[in-house]
């Protein structure tokens, strides 16, 4: 395999195919391609690599490749539960920022560790750099320089949905490259226009090409696309800046690294960065009041989020109110602060009004000014779990491109979408997360099932099981499939996540089998407030849940099984962790086996709702044929459909599918494997398949 | 109301064949593992006995903690015992009670059956006591008939009905929860569904958003008074609960038609009392006049609505409103048409009225009816058209009728008997007290949560949101559920955050 170092990536150099004939004698074929170097296109370059198929990741400028086009930081609430299952999946972003980051932060320390978000300043010179050695050094991917103008499609596989299937690309040069699936993940490139003021032009980021071409190719296919706006503050000096009038927070000392991988992060506790926080006035919203009429993007009518992104939202929606404004670090040498909270799209001469208004920036210099830009998006509802679209067979979408915001958002889509083009290469099921397994099977699900009509982000509150759902055991929900099912996992990490889950299990048993009378356990661990009124045993595993007890007191009164369980720190740590949520996620367990019951019927992809003898109101017949729900559990979250409808349809896709295996029985003179888990013989052949 | 429900019964649709059901069984109904359901099996109106059953593992302990015996009685075989409340410890029947250990029951689960005087007091008693009890819940609809698919005790084709059976349920539920919901008690568990909802937004906004976003001081603590102020309401209220609204039990009938159709006449035919006021004029009655009675020996609220027309006159247009809601809550809807008039005119009226969206179950009665002023039926000719017309169409069960002469009005009520047979054998059509009563476990469950809030708050703060969603679900069983999105809708709005 060919091993593109970047400088030779560049376009002058040899094409790496050409010397290799594809397929066809004439291109070359390659197993995966992903269009777009962002989070989440090498994410997903990456992981379809690590399971093993021949990849190519096409990018318009190589020296982009994990450059963090927005905020300096990665992670936080819900965020960070996204980042710590990617990299449960042997995903890049976590390990890439234990070695680039500045500042490491775990916020809600004080609210539960089913909610502990993880985050960090990054250093964007450092995450770039090491990204691209990471995407450089990884077996099979292979990296190359160009625009992609238009897809190479051909006639469908006759027996899946799709009215075609892709098979590779056009590049800017007209050249060809053909591959078994593709994945886009263009971002905001799709038609975008940058907004400044009451100026606007098409570029997908400051300074970069929008992409036209495949707009144009996605539109004449018949993709649903919709429009959203972002935005991005201005750039500060951070020489200019007066810090000593500023509330300085400082990172966390020792800093808790975000991979299950990383003994510790590359930066010394001491030499991390801090963020300072600074205050908006009444003499910032009265500019931004002054000025609404020169400002194109807040007065577009294109649909902006629920939440506030931007200043001048900020300031419209909750008006004479002080906001605040974080100022932070860009890296560990870069002279350059990113002011989060402060996006905003007035003219540059009025932004560095408002700037000099604030409390420690009156003489700071911008940098940059802040932008909005609009873009399309893809109506996320056409596509399956897995990412594929339904439309045109064999080609993923991940990212920003589905509708969704942020770095991690991108990177989970991405892992998801690479394991997936990879798998359907090689003929195999695909792997998809249930909502009952991570938040990235609540983002795929709700995006696929719901759509969106603002940039998604990952909230937990939209988590039904975030007390199961935690940081720190995406490991063991995940690790163990990606390893089995998916192939993307490393066998290090397999070994290392085995032996974590192996011995938890054991510890938590043992824990549980020593049960002693509460008064014993007082005179035992004295330091706690042990409630010696109730009269029934208590075990080792009830006594962790006090607050102030931890495996270290419990190993100290029974050294004898107990401590070479506290003397591992990590697991001493995810014990007192399960202990605390030990009897609700308990209690919840029924519930979330009865939506993985939901979730493995699967219904039939090309299903006509409207040509359907079930009885089923044409109201409740819209919404099943523009949500496309691929599961009864989808069915079930989508607003205004009854329990009735429900049963209605599974009886009618069930009743189908007999008559159909009783053709097929009569007509073999053999039954049909049963139980086939997404197997394609019953997937394709009849209308529900099942899990058992 | 329902999202725990359908799920079973999906689940239960997977079995391909029986080989393919018995892994499903094994796979999916782990001992223990489920909730035990309880619900009054018997329908109501004029039966001597009911019959409440119980289906799960924790049937037996249910069975022995109402008749205090340690001992089961023998498998399927009747016994005679006391049941009392244990929690009270008093005595609420003398009945028969039948143990039927899973898999051969009805469900294939675990399942008990008392059998008690049909008397309201004593069975709503009873379903009390069984609420009271741990692991215990009352059904949803359709879910023992449920139960038993999924544990490959009904085959597909017996299920096909269940996707009926269960819109008929939740149908019934929805108009009694309906009348229940429109009176001052609605307004009260609407009020504090909303106060719940709002401070589960602002613990949730809490947790995703204060590290980041300046949320104003002291979101949490005036959460905790909101919590605890409803708490406090809701136990007066579950303490205060008998006296609460009295609400007419029985099969809810609606008179209703174009004016001067008749329809204060027949109510007052069918009452045997002048109950409302009648007169040649139009428009005469404004408002809804009700009357209970007994048809055929079932519990009947029988209401007389204004005439469905434009009209300029305030008055009139509010009592045509009234009608149209009373409408949208009927059980059966008694459409009266006057039969002098040109009928083909007259059926544009009468099929609105049968494509009305309430009653679906059974149809509406749709009666014609000459005009009180004629003092006769049609003639023979007239007569015969209207009934051919009757025939076409598909309407409702139809019959003529004349309140001057009586003619017609026993096979109009026997059409009625026959309908309200129907809905009286559906036991969660059921009457407002049992809907009462399930409201008061559901609001029991929501205390409990309630009260944990504050228990785990100081602990973990996902632990005591945990108790807030329970509690939100609990309640939103009477309410109706809210979405993660319309939680996210109260974030948005009540704090700037994002960026």
């Amino acid at each position: 395999m060919f091993l593109l170092r970047r400088r030779r990536a560049l376009p002058s150099a040899p094409m790496p195919w050409r010397r290799r004939a594809g397929s066809d004698g004439t291109a070359p074929r390659w197993d995966v391609l992903v269009i777009g170097g962002g989070h989440a296109g090498t994410e997903a370059a990456a992981a379809a690599a690590r399971s093993g198929v021949r990849t190519l990741l096409v990018t318009h400028k190589a020296d982009t490749i994990g450059q963090m086009s927005c905020n300096p930081s990665f992670g936080g609430i819900g965020k960070g539960h996204l980042m710590r299952e990617v990299d449960a999946l042997d995903g890049l972003c976590a390990r890439i920022c234990d070695q680039s980051g500045v500042h490491y932060k775990v916020l809600n320390r004080r609210k539960g560790p089913a909610v502990w978000g993880l985050r960090a300043q990054i250093d964007r010179k450092l995450y770039k750099e090491n990204m691209q050695k990471e995407i450089l050094n990884t077996p099979l991917l292979t990296v190359h320089e160009a625009s992609v103008e238009d897809l190479l499609l051909m006639e469908p596989e006759p027996d899946r949905p799709g009215k075609c299937q892709v098979s590779g690309v056009i590049l800017g040069d007209g050249s060809r490259v053909h591959a078994g699936s593709v994945i886009l993940t263009t971002g905001t490139f799709l038609r975008g226009m940058v907004f400044i003021g009451l100026k606007m032009h098409p570029a997908g980021r400051l300074g970069d090409q929008p992409s036209i071409g495949l707009a144009q190719t996605l539109e004449k296919l018949g993709f649903a696309v919709g429009r959203l706006k972002t935005g991005t503050p201005p750039r500060l000096a951070k020489d200019s800046i007066d810090f000593s009038v500023l509330q300085r927070h400082t990172a966390d000392n020792p800093p808790v690294p975000f991979s299950f991988l990383s003994e510790a992060v590359w930066i010394k506790p001491e030499d991390q960065l801090s963020c300072y926080q600074t205050l908006t006035n009444a003499k910032v919203e009265q500019i931004i009041h002054d000025n609404l009429h020169l400002n194109n993007h807040v007065r577009e009518t294109t649909r902006g989020p629920r939440y506030c992104p931007s200043l001048e939202s900020k300031v419209l929606r909750f008006p004479n109110r002080i906001h605040q404004l974080w100022l932070e670090p860009e890296g560990l040498d870069s002279n350059i602060i990113y002011p989060q909270g402060m996006s905003m799209t007035l003219p540059p001469e009025l932004q560095e009004q408002v700037i000099a208004c604030i409390p420690g920036l009156e003489k700071a210099k911008m940098v940059q000014p802040g932008y909005g830009v609009q873009y399309d998006f893809l109506d996320p509802r056409q596509l399956s779990a897995s990412l594929e679209s339904r439309l045109v067979q064999r080609l993923f979408f991940a990212g920003q491109i589905n509708g969704t915001t942020g770095y991690e958002e991108a990177a989970a889509q991405g892992v998801i979408a690479g394991i997936n083009a990879g798998l359907r290469v090689s003929g195999k099921p695909p792997f998809i997360i249930s909502r009952t397994e991570g938040y990235i099977g609540v983002l795929i699900d709700d995006l696929t099932t719901l759509g969106t009509n603002e940039p998604y982000r990952m909230f937990t509150s939209r988590v039904e099981f975030r007390m199961s759902l935690r940081p720190d055991n995406a490991d063991s929900r995940l690790t163990l499939r990606g390893f089995e099912e998916a192939g993307c996992v490393s066998q290090q990490r397999y070994a290392q996540t085995s032996q974590m889950k192996v011995t938890l299990e054991e510890a938590i048993a043992v824990l549980k089998s020593l049960q002693f009378a509460a008064t014993k356990w007082a005179r035992l661990i004295p330091e706690a407030s042990i409630s010696t009124s109730r009269s029934s045993l208590a075990s080792a595993l009830d006594i962790l849940q006090y607050p102030e007890v931890t495996m270290e007191h419990l190993a100290r009164a029974i050294p004898e099984p107990l401590r070479k369980f506290a003397e591992w720190r990590e697991l001493a740590e995810r014990l007192k962790i399960e202990a605390v949520y030990e009897w609700h996620v308990a209690s919840q367990q029924q519930e979330i086996e009865e939506v993985r019951r939901d979730e493995a019927l699967q219904l039939p992809e090309d299903l006509d709702y409207f040509a359907i003898d079930a009885s089923l109101s044409q109201e409740v017949r819209e919404k099943l044929d523009s949500n496309r729900p691929q599961t009864i559990g989808a069915v079930s979250r989508i607003p205004g459909i009854t329990p009735a409808a429900i049963v209605n349809l599974l009886t009618f896709v069930k009743t189908n599918q007999q008559r159909t295996e009783h053709i097929k029985h009569s007509r073999t003179g053999r039954s049909l494997p049963e139980g086939n888990r997404f197997g394609k013989s019953t997937f394709q052949n009849s209308s529900l398949s099942c899990t058992s | 109301m329902w999202p725990g429900t359908w799920r079973k019964v999906l689940a239960g649709l997977s079995p391909v064949s029986g080989a393919a059901g018995r892994v499903v069984k094994r796979l999916y109904c782990p001992a223990g593992k489920r909730d035990t359901i309880f619900a009054l099996s018997s329908g109501h109106g004029k039966c001597g006995v009911a019959v409440i059953r119980t289906s799960g593992p924790a049937s037996g302990a249910a069975l022995r903690s109402l008749t205090g015996q340690q001992e089961l009685p023998r498998p399927r075989a009747v016994a005679l015992r006391r049941i009392h409340d244990p929690g009270s410890a008093e005595t609420l029947d003398r009945g028969l009670v039948i143990w039927f250990p899973g898999p051969h029951s009805f469900t294939g689960e675990d399942c008990a059956e008392l059998h008690v005087h049909g008397g309201l007091a004593v069975v709503s008693g009873v379903l009390q006591a069984l609420g009271h009890l741990p692991g215990l819940r009352p059904a949803d609809p359709g879910e023992f008939t449920k139960r038993a698919f999924q544990n490959g005790k009904l085959g597909l084709t017996e299920v096909e009905g269940l996707g009926d059976l269960i819109h008929a349920e939740t149908e019934a539920q929805r108009r009694q929860a309906l009348r229940q919901m429109e009176g001052e008690l609605g307004q009260l568990y609407q009020r504090w569904s909303e106060e719940l909802t709002k401070a589960l937004a602002h613990v949730e906004a809490f947790i995703d958003f204060s590290e980041d976003d300046n949320l104003e001081e002291g979101v949490l603590a005036r959460v905790d008074v909101a919590v605890q102020a409803l708490e406090e309401e809701v136990r007066g209220h579950l303490q205060d609960g008998r006296r609460g609204e009295r609400l007419r039990g029985g099969v809810h009938v609606v008179i209703a038609g174009p004016t001067n159709a008749g329809k204060s006449s027949l109510l007052n035919l069918l009452c045997q009392r002048p109950a409302a006021i009648v007169s040649p004029i139009a428009g005469t009655t404004r408002d809804v006049v009700e009357s209970a009675l007994n048809i055929g020996g079932y519990p009947v609220v029988l209401s007389d609505t204004a005439g469905l027309r434009e009209t300029q006159d305030a008055i009139e247009r509010e009592g045509v409103s009234r009608a149209r809601e009373r409408l949208q809550r009927a059980d059966v809807v008694l459409a009266v048409l006057a039969a002098v008039d040109d009928c083909s005119g007259a059926w544009v009226p009468c099929r609105r009225l049968a494509s009305c969206p309430a009653p679906r179950s059974p149809g509406p009665t749709g009666t014609l009816h000459p005009g009180p002023e004629q003092g006769r039926p049609a003639g023979g000719g007239a007569r015969g058209a209207l009934l051919g017309a009757c025939g076409e169409g598909a309407l409702p069960p139809t019959c003529l009728l004349s309140c001057k002469t009586g003619e017609g009005v026993a096979s109009l009520l026997s059409l009625l008997g026959t309908q309200l047979e129907q809905l009286c054998g559906d036991p969660l059509a059921g009457s407002p007290s049992l809907t009462q009563a399930r409201h008061r476990l559901h609001l029991t469950s929501c205390l409990g949560s309630l009260g944990r809030y504050h228990g785990y708050k100081s602990l973990d703060l996902v632990l005591a949101a945990e108790e807030l969603r329970l509690a939100r679900r609990h309640l939103g069983k009477i309410t109706g559920r809210v979405s993660a999105e319309e939680i996210l809708d109260i974030v948005f709005r009540d704090f700037c955050v994002g960026k």
